[in-house]
């Protein structure tokens, strides 16, 4: 579901995977559900799939379930043209187009040949669609050689190859060990004895580690071949949740159901199991991975929103000049109304005819209009439809060279920078607000276990090395010693106790500790080859890393787990095999923040060990057994979590006959339930989970993340905003907070935790009231940065959020240098990024990685995932993913610097461009009595944003860089510039429209003033405005090129050179009217003359402003430019002792 | 502008550890390309660059203003309008009624030479609001037909002068029908004769490739309304060069068009008397008729705008580099000063 970047819904998910996630994603139901048959029918058959075991044809029957092909290509051969064309028309700009191509095809219209008009739609789709059909064919090469991959199929009693694509629902398919899984498919049974299989999932979801599947007790012994299996499944439609999956299965007139861990969803890989067996119920476009192939989100970029309101004024400039041609050309007409008939240039009568008659004349009204349609076309670049085409080029270009920036490569999880979003990129360079996560971004979340508590006694001594030289604990199994992959530090009077087996209360209460640890997870344990013949190494996979260092802890004390199936474990505990039937266990959910498991002892008694987070597990402790052991281990807990570890909680009980039937009864009814299994199970576990025997708390350490502590100091030097996120304790956060430099001991904090909604306004204030004094004292005294920082639980955030007091915080916030959340759920978490988003203009990041993050992440502006240690669901919602937090700082810093001053130039260079042309044209208007000729030929109007200035915009759209990384690196404050809107504003736009109309005034009456009252024809003057223009625009972005590669100088000469070629061949077609104008023109000295003074009196005013303000007003980014070209050579001369030479004396 | 050194390939320009056990590692390949570094030049206008600029323009524009003014001087240009001249006075109409007719519009002038006319003086004729590129008239003609015979008929463009009681015209066409048809005659005060060369004065590339010399003049002028000229239907299109100049669409309302040459010296003070034959409607529209005589310098006719225009901006880039030579002097700023830093100009700011 949180796959799903459309539904931000996380908290429905199994298992957040957070900081206290022990559970497992999978549900996991007792293996002795056997013989029990469904009380309630809540699914459906219209609501169901049927799917009838070995029998396709029946399955398929009623229902054309999809088969298994799958067509990840848009379009075929034949629907290319027709449904790409479709899909392009749907943007407005192509629509815009077209409708000017179609107005010009009227005759009365046509202002420009058919060719010519048709050229720039015709060139925009043609570059598209070749774009569009390159990405299809790659597509449909995947396509081809993912249906034609062979799977074994059970056909007539015998497994027989098929190719992918003909597999069908119904059918029995048989995958062996490191094979693809090819449709979705529920396990009947596998090598196995128990009906496990292992499988891993990251081409899935990314995740690495291992997970188990289980087969039905019911089917596991069958034999597909021999026994056949009749059985009827009645499934969920499709959708796209990965993590659930509900059904039942008929079988043998008894009714089982099915859970996410029955079925093995298509793309798995199945690991350490020689084969599997199963049925298919999903296939092709239908499996869940399929269904979740769907596109990266679509935002749009802040930058393009503004872009778009100058867009409408553009827009309306156009319209304004079409009504002052369509006016004056009414007014023209009407003055010579009664020459018309015989005037030479307008002739209105015809008279080739025998009766004379108006020839093309409408009348006044029609000619106003018509000529108002055709200043429409040909003013038409005013709105430059080609800006979004480059854009979109610029942007591929910018993403090509983030991903390719090896500063942003994690060589740990040998992971590139992503772009999923296309259209963002320079929404990286205003970012003001930072919304990370802390497990997992901040830190790495590789959890080592590090303290325990025990019955209230703290161990927390010196630690050793790892115990014994052979290197931590290890047994022998069948002569060979096997010993967990990863070693542990131990506690070594802990180490010594937990040998110890006495009869005394502590040591069984250790006993039980490391038992809980051992057993209470969903831990699997894997035996691999070590380097050493005789050695096999135990590597625990399982999906929470916590649960994981408490495992490995576990065993590195004598605890070592060995063996998990769905209905037992096998712990080794002190070199003593122990087998436990593992009875039941209720997986972690965010509600309980616990989870349980029920474990039969061999001399059959049942207990139930519970593990969690200490809020909720103190809730169930029973206190009355000893108190004196709560107080301890409540005080433990909190000095584990002041320095900044994650604390667990370990409870126990031992249930009677009489409890445990209960439990059972109630168990089985609520695990095959088909509607709302979720919470009845949860309901049990309630039941289930109280009066427990404290154990003990367990301390584990998640490290910071390299460079954590300095990325966050180059962030708030940036005046970015650094609030932390995070569903950890509060002292936990403090203390992550500290050792990530987030907080300083110079920082006054304010703490707000409350349990009421008046009591939250009353902190509220008085925080309000503190941060003032806080402020005003550290403005009189210090010019350090105001430093508050306000810490505030998730408890109190349920009372603000979605009232009134949201604008308390709101403004509080805003005074604080750091926000800290803790105990914040998912929801909460966007709920705090819409606080910023709805009140103010900034732009908001949010960074984090896993499902919990999902909801924030969409929320933001920006949404950036950690392709790190939890599943991929953050990724995929994601707009950017990278593999490490401080990659940030690079990616905003450096390259969103970067992408916003390209964009934002690129946009209003494109306005210029476009305008100039327009206006140039209009001048001429003024000059034909408002009839719409163009002295530049059509030709070269079409060409004029396709060929002659669209090349330079888009390299430098992509190449140009303002400054160095380097120092973008060393002054993050340079990043204030995107944040202020300094390179893209309206008065930017309107200081640019004011020399677009000087630059225009030059270059059309230069020429004229210069060739008045001369025997001048239209195609000269004509060429010479097009040079004239293509050189003013070409030369005006040399003007504003920071960086000169030989890229740059291409394209910026190469277009003008373009330029004079194409005007060249134009002209050399004897049957266009300009026939050998450039020759001519090219002749005289007049020509050259007016050309350099269009060009020099075209650049002066911008020139002038562009170096007063350079020097008398320079921005940061100027002074850096300088320092960065300069800084060296005054260096030098420094350590000669030379006096600076000032350029200017 | 100052060339930059390649940027400096310190600690960025090594080689990824090649060493890694990683063999699929994904890490991109580095290439200056990619990691945008490549070698660049960074221009920085320091205040030498930008005052040598404003000079350098102030030096090349000032002596080509200068220049381009005396060639202006120099040249020797008679104009003369005749239109009010040529028609009996009275009103508008009265001229169009006297145009139209069949009278004589034999009319005579006197020119007197204010300088010295170097050969080879240009005779041209100005029309005045004349509007020869307005939209219905530019498109009204047929490139194809005047080039090539067999092109005869594409005369789709031509309207309304496509056909004559069915037939086609050559050429086609408003531009074609509407061509100028005054005539002009010198001779000096004592009659002599003064010849005028009418070779010469179109295009050679219109000659050669544009207009067809196997293309005849048919039909033309055969409608009941006439615009102007008559064509010589012996003579081919391509040797038709009053045609030629006119069929090449001025780009003003206001335009001269190149008459022919006289290839003869005249002195300051000689009277030149004209006979022309006034036959072209201009009065219907009030436009205006004038002939020019003209003598050209390497710039072209009498135009002072560009030497004007050329000092002004010459003279303007002189003021502005004494300007910027002052800022500079009063308000020195060392380039890339760290202290001049937002964050560091005021402290606590934030």
């Amino acid at each position: 579901m949180s796959s799903n970047p459309q539904i931000p819904n996380p908290h429905l998910q199994s298992s957040s995977s957070q900081s206290l996630n022990f559970g497992s994603k999978g549900l996991r139901h007792g293996s002795d559900s056997e013989g029990f048959s469904m009380s309630r029918r809540d699914l459906n058959d219209d609501d169901a799939r049927l799917v009838y075991v070995n029998d396709p044809l029946t399955t398929n029957e009623t229902f054309e379930f999809s088969g298994n092909s799958i067509r990840t290509g848009k379009y075929s051969v034949i629907t290319f043209l027709p449904r790409n064309l479709f899909e392009q028309f749907h943007r407005v700009a192509y629509m815009y187009f077209l409708i000017i191509a179609i107005l010009n095809q009227l005759p009365q219209l046509a202002v420009f040949g058919r060719g010519a008009s048709i050229l720039p739609l015709a060139s925009v789709l043609f570059v598209t669609a070749v774009k569009d059909a390159y990405e299809d064919w790659r597509r449909h090469k995947s396509d081809k050689i993912e249906n034609n991959r062979m799977a074994s199929v059970l056909v007539d009693h015998r497994f027989q190859h098929k190719k992918w694509k003909d597999i069908q629902v119904g059918e029995v398919v048989k995958v062996s060990a490191n094979e693809t899984i090819p449709c979705d498919i529920v396990l009947l049974s596998t090598s196995d004895p128990t009906g496990v299989a292992y499988v891993q999932t990251i081409n899935l979801d990314g995740e690495s580690n291992l997970k188990t599947r289980y087969a039905k007790q019911e089917t596991l012994s069958r034999v597909p071949e021999k026994d056949f299996i009749n059985g009827l499944i009645r499934s969920e439609k499709p959708n796209r949740n990965i993590y659930g999956f509900q059904a039942n299965m008929e079988i043998d007139g008894k009714r089982v159901s099915l859970g996410p861990s029955n079925i093995i969803l298509r793309g798995c890989v199945i690991k350490n199991t020689d084969w599997t067996v199963g049925v298919v119920v999903y296939a092709g476009r239908e499996t869940k991975a399929m269904l979740n192939n769907s596109g990266a989100p679509s935002k749009r970029s802040r930058l393009e929103t503004h872009m778009n309101q100058e867009i409408m004024l553009l827009s309306f400039f156009l319209v304004t000049l079409c009504v002052i041609v369509s006016a004056c050309a009414g007014v023209w007409l009407r003055r010579h109304q009664d020459e018309l008939d015989i005037m030479q240039f307008y002739r209105r009568k015809d008279y080739s005819e025998g009766q004379v008659e108006n020839y093309n004349y409408y009348g006044l009204g029609m000619e106003i209009f018509f000529s108002f349609l055709m200043s429409v076309i040909v003013f038409q670049i005013m709105i430059p439809i080609s800006l979004y085409i480059s854009m979109e080029l610029v942007r591929v270009g910018q993403a090509y060279f983030m991903i390719r920036d090896d500063k942003m490569f994690d060589a740990a999880s040998n992971t590139r920078f992503q772009c999923r979003a296309l259209n963002i990129n320079e929404d990286l360079g205003q970012i003001k607000y930072v919304f990370s996560d802390k497990t997992g971004t901040l830190t790495e979340n590789k959890m080592e276990f590090q303290f325990a508590s025990i019955s209230g006694v703290d161990y927390s001594g010196e630690k050793t090395e790892f115990y014994g030289e052979q290197g931590g604990y290890s047994i022998q199994v069948n002569g060979e010693i096997w010993r967990p992959k990863i070693k542990v530090q131990v506690d070594p009077k802990l180490l010594k106790l937990s040998k110890t087996r006495d009869d005394s209360i502590s040591s069984k209460e250790i006993y039980d500790f490391f038992l809980a640890l051992a057993a209470c997870n969903t831990i699997v344990p894997i035996v691999v080859n070590a380097s050493n013949p005789n050695e096999k190494l135990v590597d625990y996979q399982g999906e929470s890393p916590d649960e994981q260092a408490l495992v490995y802890a576990a065993a590195a004390y004598g605890f070592m787990l060995i063996e998990r199936t769905s209905g037992h474990i096998v712990i080794d505990i002190q070199g003593e095999r122990q087998r436990f039937n593992v009875l039941g266990m209720h997986e972690f959910d965010s509600d309980r923040k616990r989870m349980s498991v029920i474990l039969g002892y061999p001399d059959s008694t049942v207990k139930v060990f519970v593990k969690g987070a200490d809020t909720s597990m103190f809730k169930i402790i029973d206190e009355s057994l000893n108190v004196d052991v709560v107080r301890a281990t409540e005080a433990h807990l909190h000095s584990y979590s002041s320095i900044g570890l994650r604390t667990l909680v370990v409870g126990m009980r031992a249930l009677s006959v009489s409890e445990f039937d209960t439990w059972q009864t109630s168990y089985e009814i609520a695990s095959t339930a088909l509607m709302g299994r979720a919470g009845l199970l949860r309901k049990v576990a309630i039941n289930l989970e109280n009066n427990l025997n404290l154990l003990g708390a367990s301390a584990i350490e998640d490290r910071l993340q390299k460079g954590v502590p300095e990325a966050i100091e180059s962030l708030r030097k940036a005046n970015i905003k650094v609030w932390v996120l995070t569903g950890d304790k509060q002292e936990t956060a403090i203390s992550i907070g500290y050792s990530s430099k987030l907080l300083t001991s110079k920082m006054s904090q304010i703490i707000i935790n409350n349990n009421s909604k008046m009591s939250c306004k009353k902190s509220l204030e008085d925080a309000l009231i503190t941060s003032r004094n806080v402020i005003n004292v550290t403005h009189a005294s210090e010019d350090d940065a105001s430093s508050v920082a306000l810490i505030i639980d998730g408890t109190s955030l349920v009372y603000i959020l979605d009232s009134e007091l949201e604008e308390q915080l709101f403004e509080l916030a805003s005074k604080c240098a750091v926000v800290l959340c803790c105990r914040v759920a998912p929801l909460q978490k966007a709920g705090i990024v819409a606080l910023i988003k709805k009140r103010t203009d900034d732009m908001s990041l949010a960074i984090g990685d896993g499902a919990n993050d999902v909801s924030m992440i969409q929320m933001a502006d920006v949404g950036v995932g950690i392709s790190g240690q939890e599943g991929r669901q953050a990724v995929m919602a994601s707009d950017f993913a990278m593999g490490q937090f401080r990659f940030l700082v690079p990616l905003l810093l450096v390259h969103g610097h970067w992408n916003y001053q390209r964009m934002a130039y690129m946009i209003l260079y494109n306005f210029y461009r476009n305008a100039l042309f327009v206006l140039v044209l209009f001048w001429y208007v003024l000059y034909t009595g408002f009839t719409l000729t163009t002295a530049i030929t059509e030709w070269s109007s079409v060409l004029y944003s396709i060929i002659y200035t669209a090349i330079p915009t888009i390299v430098i759209g992509i190449l140009d860089k303002d400054l160095g990384r380097k120092s973008l690196m060393t002054y993050p404050q340079l990043y204030g510039s995107g944040q202020r809107k300094e390179s893209y504003n309206a008065k930017l736009f309107w200081v640019t429209m004011v020399d677009t109309l000087w630059q225009s005034v030059v270059a059309f009456f230069i020429p004229v003033l210069a060739y008045w009252k001369s025997d001048i024809d239209g195609s000269s003057l004509g060429d010479l405005w097009t040079l004239a223009v293509v050189f003013m625009v070409n030369i005006h972005l040399a003007m504003d090129v920071i960086r000169w590669t030989w890229i740059s100088h291409a394209s910026v000469w190469g277009s003008i050179i373009a330029t004079c070629i194409c005007v060249i061949i134009i002209d050399a077609l004897p049957m266009l009217p300009g026939y050998w104008a450039i020759f001519n023109l090219a002749g005289s000295g007049l020509f050259w003359i007016c050309l350099l003074g269009v060009l020099i009196a075209s650049m002066i005013p911008r020139f002038v402003v562009k170096m007063f303000m350079q020097h008398c007003k320079p921005c940061d980014l100027q002074i850096a430019r300088e320092a960065e070209k300069f800084r060296n050579s005054m260096e030098i001369t420094r350590s000669g002792e030379i006096e600076m030479n000032l350029p200017h004396r | 502008m100052n060339n930059a050194t390649p940027p400096t390939n310190s600690t960025s320009a090594e080689p990824p550890d090649s060493s890694s056990p990683r063999r699929n590692s994904k890490r991109p390949k580095y290439s200056r390309f990619t990691q945008q570094e490549l070698p660049a030049c960074k221009p920085i206008l320091t205040p030498r660059w930008v005052i040598s600029a404003f000079m350098l323009v102030t030096i090349v524009f000032v002596p080509i203003g200068l220049a381009s003014l005396f060639a202006s001087r120099d040249v020797v240009e008679i104009v003369n309008r005749y239109d009010e001249y040529c028609a009996p006075s009275g009103s508008r109409s009265d001229k169009v009624r006297f145009i139209q007719s069949d009278a004589d519009k034999t009319c005579n002038r006197t020119l007197t030479v204010p300088k010295h006319m170097k050969r080879p003086i240009y005779v041209y004729y100005q029309l005045d609001n004349f509007y020869q590129n307005h939209r219905r008239y530019v498109k009204s003609r047929s490139d194809q037909q005047l080039r090539n015979r067999n092109d005869e008929n594409d005369t789709s463009t031509c309207k309304p002068e496509d056909t004559v009681n069915g037939t086609t015209i050559v050429p086609c066409g408003l531009v074609a029908w509407s061509m100028f048809n005054d005539t002009f005659s010198f001779s000096t005060n004592n009659n002599v004769q003064l010849p005028i060369t009418k070779r010469g004065i179109s295009w050679k590339s219109d000659r050669d490739h544009k207009f067809g010399k196997d293309v005849f003049p048919k039909n033309f002028q055969n409608g009941s309304l006439i615009g102007g000229a008559h064509l010589n239907e012996s003579i081919p299109l391509s040797a038709q060069e009053d045609l030629i100049v006119w069929m090449r669409t001025a780009a003003l309302p206001t335009f001269r068009k190149l008459y022919g040459k006289i290839e003869m010296d005249l002195r300051a003070g000689d009277t030149i008397n004209v006979i022309m034959q006034n036959n072209y409607n201009t009065y219907s529209f009030n436009g205006k008729k004038k002939l020019v005589l003209s003598t050209a310098s390497w710039l072209g006719g009498k135009n002072n705008f560009i030497g004007i225009a050329y000092l002004a901006v010459g003279g303007l880039c002189f003021v502005l580099a004494m300007t910027f030579t002052i800022i500079y002097l009063v308000k020195p700023r060392r380039l890339g000063d760290p202290s001049y830093l937002s964050w560091n100009r005021s402290p606590g700011g934030h």
